[in-house]
């Protein structure tokens, strides 16, 4: 066993921490309280390569592996969740779904752009009726001789409002439904047929796009099928096990960041003539976080060792992504805690984090889903099926 | 014990949810959104004597009991919990401390418009480096001759920027002294808001006090009591809070609730799935045993003996039962949960406040266990 | 053209707790940067390669014990990087570096212009660019704004008794550069991974290069030698001020006018 990072990850680990530092966090409390899209930092992302920094270099990527991805999400989560969750949204499941089952034409046309930074990814699966239900989704394609025919709607779409390339879930055979009746294609937000129909408005992660999409007799080329026909759930739950490890990613951050200006005000903050570093209350607090980020550090990159080295990983992303969230959100509340008023303050970041940090429970898959994903798992190891 | 509620307790209740459902809870989002304290119900409150729940008829109060009052709080709090602090600022914080406190002469002059809503009350004690150690309280009362000079910064004044009169905590020759100071005296400068997480339609203030002459006959209790004034009149808020805390949090199930009886997936309402009846199976235990804790402590305010350990107790348990009940109806409602067009997200917000807000929970844990060692002889410190 | 950049390496500061009252000094994290005055030397180098045909090099300052700093500098864009080793050159002072970086840049075919940062974090002698100067036999601009290269000639932009003043001069040049004067661009994602597992179009951009096959062993000598013991300065404390604001501010106020006067 070794548990030491390469010398590139640890290079690349300080590449994204001076870009983070540098570009991230100073807009951070800005886009949360403009609700913008930081658009000019993801251009800038992709132009350094990190965009690309799990695909190959042959597609124009950095070739840094799901390890490297794993780094960047921690790094950026640790500034600023929204552009994390923007950069997740574009790399870790918009992108990956064409990078996994993706053909060398379609990867050509479609990732490099998306690993440079030049045009961006959405995912479009999540719709009013099917949230943790992906199976139950509504939205029709009907072939027409060369195309496909999209009709129907998706909701809450991470990056959805700017992205240039959606990937989206249609039902091809209602008769088949999840098995075999799904499929995956590659949509390109211009093209007609094709509507932004509004923006959400939600508690935290407020610097991103989460945008409902209509699609009217949306017309798409055959060749544009990602993966085979009726094989689209395989592909986008392929997709979502590498979402939720870099998730578990990204909750490192947040909790780190947590964790960091707690430990900061509890020697600075002095109150009953001590600081606060001094009680036993918030010793126990700062041990307890320290405690369950170290074990989810070891275990998020253990799983990107394990996607790195081809090794079945599925159940234990399900795990990163439920632990992970929950980390994270024990951490931030903690955090705030510590910080007494100010941590209720919009002057202060914690405030920000609190709100950001709550969506980690929900989004990609909700601590339910995971739940399920995970029990199903262990009893189908002892032959029981079980259903949701 | 009879646990009943009287039958004019029950039409209070009613005459309550009547009010909350006209007045507050159709524009609670609005003015979340906004940040705008809910001027508009406020006055309405005043008008059905809400502003004046507790103080006796002669100063044109509603004489409710402090169970009665904790109710009005529980039900506001259902739809507003800004709205909901702000009242319960007003009455429990500065009203009752000048009723309990006061001369006739300052009861005279005070109540009346407390009570009518012209006044509205702030309680200024909290200073940037005496947050939980009230003993640290920097800003100085300084006689000169029958006038008191007050110097000094306050922060998170509740109400600070919809006051008239604040009541204001300053070190004074023998001790801590309590001031009531009109918010037009000079040399008293209501400053910067808070931009907070939750408790978006309350307002919490920066107060300066520069050179701020009142008279003598202003200050409440006697010299060097305004530490105990303070106190007890936190004790009277720790029961309203966790009032509050209880009425989102029941608020919260209901919404929640209803939301799993339409939400489908996996092909039936979500309400059929285990997970989600622990989840609000669980909350509901949390909240009931609330309820009656909360009933317990404003009953106990009404017996006039000293309750600050059932305050404190009532308080760090209501913080946390709104909190985690919030954060699991969050979660119920899943994406839904998350967005601002739906009210979940907000209580969610305002509840957290309630672990911060009127002592954080770790100094009223501090305080339990203070009681329980000094009970057996030993004196501990925080 | 060829510009050799020459580069040092320094503890990075956000990583490091200076807790006065214990009087210690806590490293929560050592990792170590490019001089921030050399790291404009390398921008600058960068800036004239993005608008003609340049080969950029990068040199050690200093004795260095890995070549971490060169990948950086390669990952950021700098063509070839020499990594200079040997048991030789561990005592080497300004003098033995001069003596040593002259015969590397002989060795590379010498040098168009030599851009080094005129000053560093730790010691702040910023004599290396002046003896370079003098060994290469060049012209020397110090404590440059800006470089650029038109023409066949260096021109560099200096500040002055509070005004700009461009200058100009034939190569080879040395030119020395203000910290603060670029920001350095971020390394090239794919270089970096590349630079560091040494493959692709980077991976042989990195040398080792031992001292003692430049130098004779006599010119590595140092001309300092250290006698005595170091010691920290005595320094006063701060100021603590109390009492109402109006009065702290008044108490700081005062102090900083006592220390102006002073």
């Amino acid at each position: 066993m070794d548990f030491t990072f390469s010398p590139e990850h640890i290079a690349l680990r300080r590449m994204i921490r001076e870009f983070a530092e540098n570009e991230v966090a100073p807009i951070a409390a800005e886009i949360d309280r403009d609700h913008q899209v930081p658009m000019e930092t993801m251009r800038k992302l992709g132009q350094v390569g990190l965009l690309g920094v799990c695909f190959p270099q042959e597609y124009g990527g950095m070739g840094a592996g799901e390890m490297g991805y794993c780094i960047l999400m921690e790094e950026i989560n640790r500034v600023c969740t929204s552009t994390g969750t923007n950069v997740g949204a574009h790399i870790g499941i918009g992108a990956m779904a064409i990078y996994l089952d993706g053909n060398d034409e379609q990867k050509r046309r479609y990732l490099i752009p998306l690993a440079r930074g030049e045009q961006f990814a959405a995912f479009g699966l999540t719709e009013s009726g099917a949230g943790s239900d992906a199976a139950a989704i509504r939205t029709r394609a009907v072939r027409e001789g060369d195309s496909w025919i999209l009709d129907g709607g998706k909701v809450f779409i991470t990056n959805g409002g700017y992205a240039d390339v959606v990937t989206v879930m249609a039902v091809t055979d209602p008769a088949l439904g999840a098995r075999g009746g799904i499929t995956a294609f590659i949509v390109e937000t211009d093209w007609e047929g094709f509507k932004v129909a509004r923006e959400e408005d939600k508690m935290g992660i407020r610097g991103t796009s989460t945008a409902e999409l209509v699609f009217e007799e949306l017309r798409v080329p055959h060749e544009n099928v990602l993966g085979k026909v009726g094989e689209g759930f395989v592909t986008f739950m392929k997709s979502l096990d590498m979402g939720r490890l870099t998730l578990g990613a990204a909750c490192i951050g947040g909790a780190e960041m947590a964790l960091e200006s707690a430990v900061r005000w509890a020697k600075t903050r002095r109150q009953f003539g001590a600081e606060l570093a001094s009680k036993q209350a918030i010793q126990w607090k700062i041990a307890d976080i320290a405690t369950e980020l170290e074990a989810l550090r070891s275990l998020v990159y253990r799983v990107a060792w394990l996607v790195d080295t081809g090794q079945p990983f599925g159940q234990l992303a399900a795990m990163c992504k439920l632990y992970g969230s929950e980390v994270a959100s024990r951490a931030i509340d903690i955090a705030l805690q510590i910080h007494g008023g100010l941590g209720f303050s919009r002057d202060f970041p914690l405030e920000r984090g609190f709100r950001d940090a709550r969506i980690g429970e929900i989004y990609e898959g909700t601590s339910e889903v995971q739940r399920i994903v995970i029990a199903s798992n262990i009893f189908r190891e002892h032959g029981v099926r079980i259903r949701p | 014990m009879d646990f009943t509620f009287s039958e004019e307790q029950e039409m209070f209740r009613a005459m309550f949810r009547d009010f909350s459902a006209k007045e507050i809870a159709p524009q609670a989002e609005e003015l979340d959104h906004e940040e705008k304290p809910a001027l508009g119900a406020l006055r309405k409150a005043a008008q059905q004597g809400f502003l004046g729940a507790t103080l006796p008829e002669e100063y044109f109060g509603a004489e409710l009991d402090y169970t009665s009052y904790a109710m009005l709080i529980e039900t506001l709090a259902a739809d507003s919990v800004s709205t909901a602090v702000t009242l319960a600022t007003h009455v429990s914080l500065v009203a009752m401390s000048i009723l309990n406190h006061g001369t006739p002469e300052q009861r005279e002059e005070w109540l009346p418009l407390l009570a009518a809503g012209e006044v509205i009350g702030a309680f200024a004690l909290t200073e940037p480096d005496a947050g939980s150690d009230v003993q640290a309280v920097a800003t100085r009362a300084t006689p000169d001759g029958d006038q008191v000079t007050l110097d000094g910064v306050k922060t998170w004044v509740a109400n600070g920027e919809i006051a008239g009169l604040f009541l204001v905590f300053a070190q004074g020759a023998e001790g801590m002294d309590a001031y009531l100071v009109p918010q037009d005296t000079p040399g008293l400068t209501v400053g910067y808001r808070e931009p907070t997480l939750g408790l978006r339609s309350a307002t919490f203030n920066t107060l300066y006090l520069e050179g701020c002459r009142v008279s003598e006959a202003n200050r409440l209790g006697q010299p060097g009591e305004g530490g105990s004034i303070a106190q007890q009149a936190q004790d009277r808020m720790a029961v309203a809070l966790a009032a509050a805390g209880l009425g989102v949090s029941e608020n919260a199930i209901q919404v929640a609730a209803q939301y799993a009886t339409e939400r489908v997936q996996f092909g039936v309402p979500i309400a059929q799935k285990q997970a989600i009846q622990g989840y609000i199976a669980e909350a509901k235990i949390e909240v009931e045993a609330l309820r009656y804790l909360v009933y317990h402590a404003a009953w106990l305010v009404d017996q006039r003996g000293d309750y600050g350990f059932d305050a404190s107790v009532v308080k760090a348990f209501g913080a946390r039962v709104a909190r985690s009940v919030t954060n699991r109806m969050v979660q119920v409602m899943g994406g839904y949960g998350y967005m601002e067009d739906y009210p979940m997200a907000r209580k969610y917000r305002d509840a957290r406040a309630l672990h911060i807000i009127g002592g954080p929970t770790e100094l009223h844990d501090f305080q339990i266990a203070q009681r329980i060692f000094a009970d057996l002889d030993m004196d501990i410190a925080p | 053209m060829r510009i050799i950049v020459i580069l040092g390496r320094v503890l990075d500061p956000s990583g490091i707790v200076v807790k006065g009252s214990a009087g210690r000094i806590f490293v929560n994290r050592e990792e170590y940067l490019i001089q921030p005055a050399d790291a404009c030397a390398l921008e600058a180098a960068l800036r004239i390669k993005d608008g003609m045909a340049a080969e950029v090099v990068a040199l050690p300052r200093s004795p260095l014990p890995d070549d971490d700093i060169l990948r950086q500098a390669i990952a950021r864009g700098a063509d070839r990087a020499i990594y200079l080793t040997g048991p030789a050159l561990k005592a080497a002072d300004e003098a033995a570096m001069t003596g040593v970086l002259t015969a590397a840049i002989e060795r590379l075919g010498g040098a168009d212009l030599v851009l080094i940062g005129s000053t560093t974090l730790d010691t702040g002698q910023g004599q290396l660019g002046l003896r370079l100067a003098e060994a290469l036999g060049g012209a020397q601009i110090t404590g440059a704004w800006q470089v650029s290269s038109a023409d066949g000639q260096v021109q560099a932009v200096l500040q002055r008794n509070g005004r700009y003043v461009a200058v100009e001069a034939d190569p080879p040049v040395v030119v020395t550069l203000l910290p603060g004067a670029l920001k350095l661009r971020y390394p090239d994602g794919v270089r970096l991974i590349n630079v560091y597992r040494g493959v692709g179009e980077v991976g042989d951009a990195l040398e080792a290069w031992d001292a003692a096959d430049l130098v004779d062993e006599a010119a590595l000598t140092p001309l300092v030698e250290s006698r005595g013991k170091e010691f920290a300065p005595e320094r006063e404390r701060g100021v603590r001020a109390s009492g109402t604001p109006a009065e702290m501010a008044q108490a700081a106020a005062d102090a900083l006018r006592q220390r102006m006067r002073r």
